[in-house]
């Protein structure tokens, strides 16, 4: 119990700290009046300066930053992510968010979902073969997908399917139906699905070569048990709990990390929004997605140590 | 599992015939020979213990016959088991066999049983796949089959993981499941030795049960003597990977004739002994399999050797009893030995302490 | 014995780090070098740029007709400069947080591994988006970055390494003479610690060349010049890009390939380095 508690602290802590990082950068660094309403900020004419000072009174710019940050963190806790920087009237920032969540989490499930697939299949078949030239072509492919860089990787992509072999839209409406999205969204998730694919799979690999030279699997042989049937039914189960740890953690990461590959296949994501937000200086934006980013980032690595203690038997005992 | 009949299947008389089977395996030093031309054979019903050291090639003789061996093994000679050849090209798809017909009882049931899989899944996995059973008749079978090697509360015990079984449980689990298809063929490999003292005797008694309901062969594998004693038919000592000597239980016990087999005898200690006696060890260590001794392999730690034994190496011959067979130039008994025993009495040689 | 495998660090090895060292040196002294102006436009009168690889152009030209080849060359002063730098950073101010932390433990070190965390944490191609985009685009700016974002991971493997080696004998014994704090630490620790930070540094100059080029995707990488991130942005950008494969695929070779070998140069390292561990 106790740990747990620990543990809870230090997560709060890490998103306050957080927090303020993000919000000290953007205020101490760029100039709101500027982004909420452009060149006007500096004119003298009158319009403006009503302008002015009506966007100081929305956005309580008059204030010291401390007691700003303290507003901002009020309402981001009740659930206010405030409003766009906008003169032109002011969404709120969770219209943003809501609408553009849904795109990276399809994008976050398929890539994960699309590594695994490529993964498990991929280290029982090294496995069974290990150290014979199969096995030895397979860890230095592995090795060159880690190595890959995600945008050169994108743009290896692009080229094959979709310019010269045509199977995949390079372009994307935020109108088209579902499916049509689900296989738009193929094309990036693989992008970050290979390199994940290849750690998982190297990593499943020594776990399975590992439990294949327990007596037990030895002695399912001897109980008539064909090759295939012992891979899969006996050896992979006590063999996945480092690839779950690690699919867990990656989660977390990829949330993150997805933003340059939706950037690049135009996908209207959360990770592309902040991009957007930060480069015209949309304050409440950025740090909405920032604190998303990273609660959901706490969350998961929370919830990949519950589930550890769950399904380790030696760590439950 | 009484009643099960297949075709081949050999109801009495030979089982098992092994001709001069080598096992070599294949290792980065050069290869090791750990089986060396062994013969031996197996009547239905009939009990063999096989004994040695550990690295005499015990283990991997039983595991060259099921053929249960990596890849970077390779053997050589003739295994005929029923009507089938199980060695060479035209030989059978052993996991046929393996499961149905002849099966194998593990060293250690803490790691020899899948930790992940419910005990009540294990045993009934071989019956699934050869007799193709239902989920539920196999699973009726192993609570049957967990019965007849006497755990208490089967029902309960099927669906238990093998952590939450003592170790003398889980041994007969794998005895179970070992015996699930009704083989006409078991192989324990020192089916005892992980376990306390008191469950081993119920678990050999456990075993000789079984066989006689059955009319199972059973291959005894051991590094101790008292455990083949009361269990078995014929007894073979191995060492450094060959044969050192086969016999009659009895016989063996009576007439043993391998110096190797006596010091093997005297080095189990005895409650009849004056306390405090010393354990009576056997100087030396096994040989080296990757560069195998030219003569007998025991003659570097023999107390008996003598230049023949060094330079040639003994082949098995037979004693009076035809069915004795052992591999010595001066055997116990013979004139050359009692000399030597003479000189060590009188301190004149350094030798074994008797 | 002839027999014992003795662990090398391999040809493979040798190999990458002779692509590593050619191509900075290349870099190093591309002004002085017989290569074409990066920014100068070869037109070829009657023919449409981009020309393919030749003679003249060993990497073609892009679709200004500007010479990849030295395109390339100068970018990767840029790139390696902003890997190095921001490696430098990152060890120097990483390393020394993590060896302080490890060696004093206690208050120091709960708050320094608070601070890693909280940047470990942080997604961190926004915080080096954040702030690029914040202050200006600066070749400077973007390295240092990038050198504060590899101080978290830096100072973590010290700290952990150093927490190792603090226990060991030679650091009793030299507290046993007398030996101050200050001096335990340089003269003890940082020689053994060096090593495996040797290796992360090869890995982090990897990490560092493609965040400049994931900043180079999203438009925020150094404002003049040519840099590896930009040129696979411009090539990868183009309508030429399917007639004419190597505006982009030039440069990501590069890339890929110098990213490569320090990888598996930093990788050979730590392995050869943890075998030497376990014979001690």
């Amino acid at each position: 119990m106790n740990y747990w508690v620990q543990r809870l602290t230090a997560s709060i802590m890490l998103l306050l700290a957080v927090s303020m990082l993000t919000f000290g950068a953007m205020n101490l660094l760029g100039d709101p009046l500027f982004n909420i309403l452009g060149p006007a900020a500096a004119d003298t004419k009158p319009e403006s300066l009503e302008k002015v000072a009506a966007a100081k009174e929305l956005y309580h710019l008059d204030r010291p930053l401390p007691e700003r940050y303290v507003r901002w963190l009020g309402d981001m806790v009740t659930g206010d992510f405030g409003v766009q920087f906008s003169s032109t009237g002011q969404p709120p920032v969770s219209d943003l968010v809501v609408e553009r969540f849904p795109r990276s989490l399809t994008l976050l499930v398929m890539a994960q979902l699309l590594a695994s697939m490529i993964a498990i299949p991929w280290a029982l078949i090294t496995a069974a073969r290990a150290n014979r030239p199969a096995d030895r072509i397979s860890t230095i492919n592995s090795f060159l997908l880690i190595a890959m860089p995600n945008f050169a990787l994108a743009v290896i992509l692009k080229y094959i399917f979709g310019i010269k072999l045509g199977w995949f839209p390079l372009t994307f409406k935020a109108t088209d139906p579902w499916l049509t999205r689900i296989y738009q969204t193929f094309l990036p998730a693989l992008t970050i699905a290979l390199p994940a694919a290849a750690v998982y799979q190297r990593l499943l690999r020594t776990d399975l070569i590992t439990t294949l030279q327990e007596d037990f699997i030895l002695m399912a042989r001897s109980k008539g048990v064909s090759r295939r049937r012992v891979l899969l039914r006996h050896a992979l189960r006590p063999s996945l709990f480092s690839f779950i740890t690690v699919f867990g953690i990656n989660t977390g990461a990829l949330i993150g990390g997805s933003l340059i590959v939706e950037s690049i296949f135009r996908i209207p994501g959360l990770g592309s929004a902040i991009v957007e937000a930060i480069l015209r200086e949309d304050f409440p934006v950025v740090l909405a997605i920032v604190m998303i980013i990273t609660t959901a980032f706490v969350i998961v690595n929370v919830v990949v140590d519950i589930v550890y203690t769950l399904i380790d038997p030696r760590v439950r005992r | 599992m009484s009643g099960l009949q297949t075709d081949g299947r050999v109801e009495q008389g030979r089982l098992l015939t092994v001709e001069n089977l080598s096992t070599t395996f294949a290792t980065e030093r050069g290869p090791v020979r750990a089986v060396d031309q062994v013969s031996l054979s197996l009547d239905r019903g009939q009990a063999l213990g096989i004994v040695g050291e550990s690295g005499s090639g015990k283990t991997v003789l039983s595991r060259s016959i099921m053929g249960l061996l990596p890849s970077t093994a390779r053997r050589e000679g003739s295994i005929r088991f029923g009507d089938h050849e199980l060695l060479g090209s035209g030989a059978v798809d052993m996991s046929k066999l393996w499961g149905r017909e002849m099966s194998m009882v593990f060293q250690n049931p803490m790691v020899s049983l899948n930790p992940v899989m419910r005990i009540g899944e294990q045993i009934a996995e071989p019956l699934r796949i050869h007799l193709g059973m239902s989920r539920r008749d196999a699973r009726a079978t192993a609570v049957r089959l967990l019965r007849d090697v006497r755990i208490p509360e089967p029902e309960r015990r099927v669906d238990q993981y093998p952590h939450e079984l003592s170790g003398g449980m889980r041994q007969r689990v794998m005895i179970a499941i070992a015996l699930a298809c009704g083989p006409t063929l078991l192989f324990a490999d020192e089916p005892t030795t992980a376990l306390d003292v008191t469950v081993q005797a119920q678990i050999l008694d456990l075993i000789a049960e079984q066989r006689e309901e059955r009319n199972m062969s059973v291959v005894l594998v051991t590094h101790d003597l008292g455990v083949v004693a009361g269990h078995t038919d014929v007894i073979a000592v191995m060492y450094g990977g060959r044969l050192v000597e086969v016999a009659p239980t009895a016989v063996l016990f009576a007439d043993m004739r391998m110096p190797y087999t006596e010091a093997l005898l005297q080095s189990i200690p005895r409650l009849d002994h004056p306390s405090h006696t010393r354990l009576t060890a056997i100087p030396g260590r096994p040989p080296d399999l990757l560069d195998p001794p030219r003569g007998c392999a025991f003659a570097p730690r023999c107390a008996f050797a003598r230049d023949r034994c060094r330079e040639e190496a003994p082949t098995l011959t037979p004693a009076d009893n035809p069915e004795h067979r052992f591999a010595c130039w001066y055997p116990v008994g013979s004139a050359e030995y009692l000399e030597t025993r003479e000189r060590i009495a009188s301190g004149l040689t350094i030798g074994g302490r008797s | 014995m002839s027999d014992t495998i003795t662990k090398r660090l391999g040809p493979l090895f040798w190999l990458a780090v002779g692509w590593l060292a050619i191509v900075s040196l290349l870099a190093l002294f591309a002004p002085w070098l017989p290569i074409k102006d990066p920014d100068s436009y070869f037109l070829v009168r009657g023919e449409r740029p981009p020309y393919s690889p030749s003679g003249t152009h060993w990497f073609g030209t892009d679709q200004d007709a500007r010479d990849m080849f030295a395109r390339i060359i100068y970018g990767a002063r840029v790139s390696l400069v902003i890997g190095f730098v921001a490696i430098a950073f990152g060890m120097v101010v990483g390393g020394t947080a993590g060896i302080v932390a490890g060696y004093l433990r206690g208050r120091t070190d709960k708050v320094v591994s608070f601070i890693f965390i909280v940047f470990l944490s942080f997604p961190s191609l926004v915080l080096a988006i954040l702030i690029t985009a914040l202050l200006d685009r600066g070749l400077v700016t973007i390295a240092l970055t990038l050198g504060v974002l590899a101080v978290a991971p830096v100072g973590r493997l010290a700290r952990a390494t150093t927490l190792a080696y603090a226990d060991r004998e030679f650091v009793t014994a030299a507290r046993a003479i007398g030996a101050g704090d200050r001096r335990i630490i340089v003269r003890e620790l940082l020689p053994n610690v060096v090593i495996p930070m040797g290796a992360l540094a090869l890995l982090g100059m990897a990490v560092a060349i493609v965040a400049e080029g994931g900043l180079a995707f999203l438009g925020l990488s150094v404002e003049k010049g040519p840099t590896w991130g930009k040129l696979i942005l411009i090539g990868a950008g183009s309508r030429e890009l399917e007639k004419s494969p190597w505006i982009a695929f030039g440069p990501i070779i590069v890339l890929f390939l110098t990213v490569l070998a320090l990888n598996y140069a930093g990788d050979r390292i730590r392995s050869y380095y943890d075998v030497r561990e376990i014979g001690l």
